[in-house]
């Protein structure tokens, strides 16, 4: 998650500028050689430069508590992991060639490449995958970035100088994909001191195997980079790729309208028609393992009867709100899983929970909730009324706005306390002193979601809703417990259902990302613009 | 005229009452963040597990008593060790003046603009007052007052980088073009946008006191004497009428740097503004400090200057 300009000054900014767009759109020019597209026929050629906005400065190491979101765009470019996330999201080979488990499940075995060079020409070997675990993400007091992803994992042994074995203290099928998220391997030969606080390495010109390095890190500007001469794949088309500093949403648009950048995220989707009719512009909708939730906490006893919560769902318009605030990108959820994870998702739930207010009513009145004098319900004596805490960040406050509208008319009354993000994070995530909030998670490309939903993580990792269940739990370890990918499937077939009947979290849709891409930029592979980091090797400029 | 051992001793007693304010800030800054709720971004995520919390507060030293981590830092300070940030484990003093110049220049550039055209504008406003002209320009100072900074900054973008593309759209220079045209031509449009924030109050209190001062007996004796128009303006009602608008300009300077925060956001230029949004929304203690520190040098520094110029304006008024 990334700091930037204050999201008043995004929201009170964003109405306008759509506004403003509108306007220029009139007095805009066609914008200069980019009036066709260019036959992407030709076939990819080198050169050329790319440039991206990021919304920070970021910290050029993945495992930094401090790289936050605007750090995943580059560290996805100049580290590789063990492995990466394949084009169809499952984990693929990265810095290793293969892997396997042993037969109790309780270790995993890779097979590294063999000369494989770091940036400054030292070798890169299993050492480096050990230092990397082993003395960093395992080292407690460290408190490294993605650590509790790894809380299966014992140590990191080094088989032979090409072949790590991870050993377990239980089963962790799920291991190979979390690899490929954000888990980029550190050189041990670089960061002996300390691995997290190398300020050289972090914000300067880190040592790395990608396909492209850091040439230059200008602070509160950009960080440029260019090929990495060592690197053990394909020579990358592109001379360089220059991320630029830009913390205002507006802005990003505004530079994207005149040219200066190739590819970026619109996260202010309410520009996406001004951005659409732009000369030299393509605009895609991605796919992202991502979904919007409600959390009710469980310390309140009129959420842990499953009827309340099925209510709920029933009484929230989600269609209305994919509509109104994400401008139709979106899907509605009704499971952790996300389409993205294709293989997983089952789309059988999608028409789980229509929205509908009877039914809603129906069900608060079978749980004891009848409407008083002034249509509030009631229960022995007391309407139900509570507070939802508001993040201002994204699309947040104007969901909770539509949430309220809509419990409102079955008869539930609604308090929004709106509040400064990293307050609301102390609040409602680290004392857990809430009623009910929405939030979203993402995760690695796997669908093992024990970490949000099982029994050990409530109160204190992120199951935030607190929400316990034997058979949950069952499930959840049941998916960790078998690499086979048919067993897999058949297990979180079962757990989509399951969480979708019993509702831990009240799930409320599947965003998709707006990515902005130049209409000369090629090779960009279908993904979320943050996976298809991975890939920027393949990108390539078509000659104008 | 001021002796010059005069102007030292001043200098001196100001500067002994400007260490004070800067401690007094310092105290208080440190104090009040540390009360404000939340706590470092790395801290606040929504991924992190409560063990991780617990080493990483640790690691930051920030499971010490408030009291103990500012006598520590006090002690640092004096040394000239500001402490390191919270947020990239640089050294704050090397965070701040990596920033601090782009700011002064953009605040200089800015403060220039809007005297050179705020003086001969309020000037004239209140020779012609009640014209057309002055109706005209009371209107756009107006406007210029009302018109929130990122809405002005935006528009300019639009207008000047993506329609016309005569100016750059935002940053410091174009990459790999660090030259001072680039430099200069990439100011352009945030010093405009910075001088509306105090443009508008400077016309007003120039017109207001220029009015006042040709109201005076001694404008009427200089006119009856038969002083060429132009000698009594230059040098009887501007002298006179600077007297408040140099203070006001004075009282301006903080407004100027509070508009700092958002012009560098808007135009993406690395700057002590957009370092100070960085630094309180990430809740970087030792970052948020500094600023403050050199926030209040800056004023202290600002009135120690509205002084001297003060003498040099009003002979009446002596250093003391």
């Amino acid at each position: 998650m990334r700091l930037g300009l204050s999201s008043f000054l995004f929201r009170t900014t964003a109405a306008f500028v759509v506004a403003a767009l509108a306007v220029s759109a009139c007095a805009s020019p066609t914008a200069p050689g980019v009036s066709t597209a260019p036959s992407a026929a030709a076939g990819p050629v080198s050169g050329g430069t790319v440039t991206i906005p990021i919304g920070a400065d970021p910290t050029l190491n993945p495992w930094s508590p401090n790289a936050f979101v605007e750090s995943l765009f580059i560290n996805r470019v100049i580290f590789d992991g063990i492995t990466k996330p394949g084009k169809d999201l499952a984990p693929a080979p990265d810095l290793a060639e293969s892997w396997t488990t042993a037969a109790d499940g309780l270790s995993w075995t890779f097979k590294l490449r063999s000369g494989v060079k770091w940036s400054d020409g030292q070798p890169f070997t299993a050492d480096d995958v050990a230092f990397t675990f082993n003395d960093v993400v395992l080292k407690p007091d460290l408190g490294a970035q993605n650590r509790a992803s790894y809380a299966a994992v014992k140590s990191v042994t080094v088989v032979d100088p090409t072949t790590v074995r991870f050993d377990l203290s239980r089963k962790f099928a799920a291991l190979p994909s979390f690899l490929a998220y954000n888990a980029g391997i550190l050189p041990k030969h670089v960061l002996t001191a300390d691995p997290l606080k190398t300020t050289t390495f972090n914000k300067g010109t880190p040592v790395s195997t990608g396909p492209f390095k850091v040439d230059k890190y200008t602070s509160g500007q950009s960080v440029s980079l260019v090929r990495n001469e060592n690197y053990f794949g394909p020579k990358p088309y592109l001379d360089k790729l220059v991320f630029t500093v830009v913390a205002d949403p507006n802005t990003q648009v505004a530079q994207a309208l005149s040219g200066d950048l190739q590819i970026m995220i619109l996260d202010n989707k309410a520009a996406v028609d001004r951005v659409k009719s732009a000369a030299g512009l393509a605009v895609v909708a991605r796919p992202l393992v991502q979904y919007y939730w409600l959390s009710l906490n469980q310390t309140d006893t009129r959420f842990t009867d499953v009827r309340v919560r099925q209510a709920f769902v029933y009484a929230i318009d989600r269609a209305a709100i994919i509509k109104n605030v994400e401008l139709g990108y979106g899907s509605i959820a009704n499971s952790p899983i996300t389409p993205a994870l294709a293989a997983y998702y089952d789309p059988s739930l999608a028409s789980k929970y229509p929205y509908d207010p009877a039914k809603a009513t129906e069900l608060l009145k079978a749980a004891g909730w009848t409407p008083g004098a002034n249509g509030v319900l009631q229960k022995d004596g007391k309407p139900f009324q509570f507070t939802m805490d508001v993040g201002q960040r994204g699309v947040l406050e104007p969901v909770n706005a539509l949430i309220q509208q809509d419990l409102k008319k079955v008869g539930v009354v609604v308090d929004l306390n709106t509040m400064e993000w990293n307050s609301y994070i102390q609040k409602d995530v680290v004392r857990r002193e809430y009623t009910a909030t929405v939030n979203w998670w993402t995760y690695p490309s796997d669908p093992d979601v024990f970490p949000y939903y099982h029994s050990s993580a409530a109160g204190k990792g992120f199951n935030i809703p607190g929400y316990q269940d034997a058979k949950l739990d069952d499930l959840l370890v049941q998916g960790q417990s078998t690499s086979d990918l048919e067993a897999r499937k058949a297990v979180y077939k079962q757990l989509q259902q399951y969480t979708s009947e019993v509702l831990p979290y009240l799930f409320l849709w599947y965003p998709q990302e707006i990515d902005v891409l130049s209409t000369s930029l090629q090779g960009v592979p279908e993904l979320g613009l943050r996976d298809a980091m991975h890939y920027a090797g393949e990108w390539w400029l078509a000659k104008k | 005229m001021v002796a010059g051992q005069e102007v030292v001793r001043f200098l001196f007693q100001r500067i002994a009452l400007g260490a004070l304010v800067i401690v007094f800030a310092s105290a208080l800054t440190f104090f009040f963040v540390n009360l404000a709720p939340g706590g470092p971004a790395s801290v606040m995520r929504f991924d992190v597990t409560a063990e991780q919390r617990e080493a990483l507060i640790k690691r930051m030293g920030l499971d010490k008593p408030v009291t103990q981590r500012y006598v520590e830092w006090v002690a640092g300070a004096v040394r000239g060790d500001f402490g390191t940030s919270l947020l990239t484990d640089e050294p704050v003093a090397q965070r701040i003046s990596e920033r601090l110049p782009n700011t002064l220049t953009l605040a200089g550039a800015a403060l220039l603009l809007s005297i050179t055209l705020g003086i001969p504008i309020g000037l004239i406003q209140a020779l012609r007052r009640g014209s057309a002209l002055d109706h005209f320009l009371s209107f756009f100072s107006a406007i210029g007052l009302a018109v929130p900074v990122f809405w002005l900054g935006i528009v300019l973008i639009l207008v000047f980088a993506v329609s016309l593309r005569v100016l750059p759209s935002a940053g410091l220079t174009a990459i790999g073009d660090d030259t001072v045209l680039e430099r200069i031509r990439h100011l352009i449009l945030p010093t405009v946008v910075l001088a509306t924030t105090i443009l508008p109050t400077i016309v007003r209190f120039m017109r207001s006191a220029a009015i006042e001062v040709l109201q005076e007996d001694f404008i009427r004796t200089a006119q009856s004497k038969g002083l060429a128009p132009r000698v009594v303006v230059t040098r009887h009602v501007l002298r006179n009428a600077l007297i408040p608008v140099v203070s006001a300009i004075g009282a301006l300077v903080p407004r100027l740097l509070g508009g700092t925060v958002v012009t560098e956001s808007v135009f993406n230029l690395p700057g002590m503004g957009r370092l100070a949004l960085d630094a309180a929304v990430g809740r970087d203690y030792p970052l948020v400090i500094g600023l403050t520190v050199v926030g209040a040098m800056i004023a202290v520094a600002t009135t120690v200057i509205v002084d001297i110029a003060y003498t040099r304006i009003d002979p009446r008024v002596r250093l003391a």
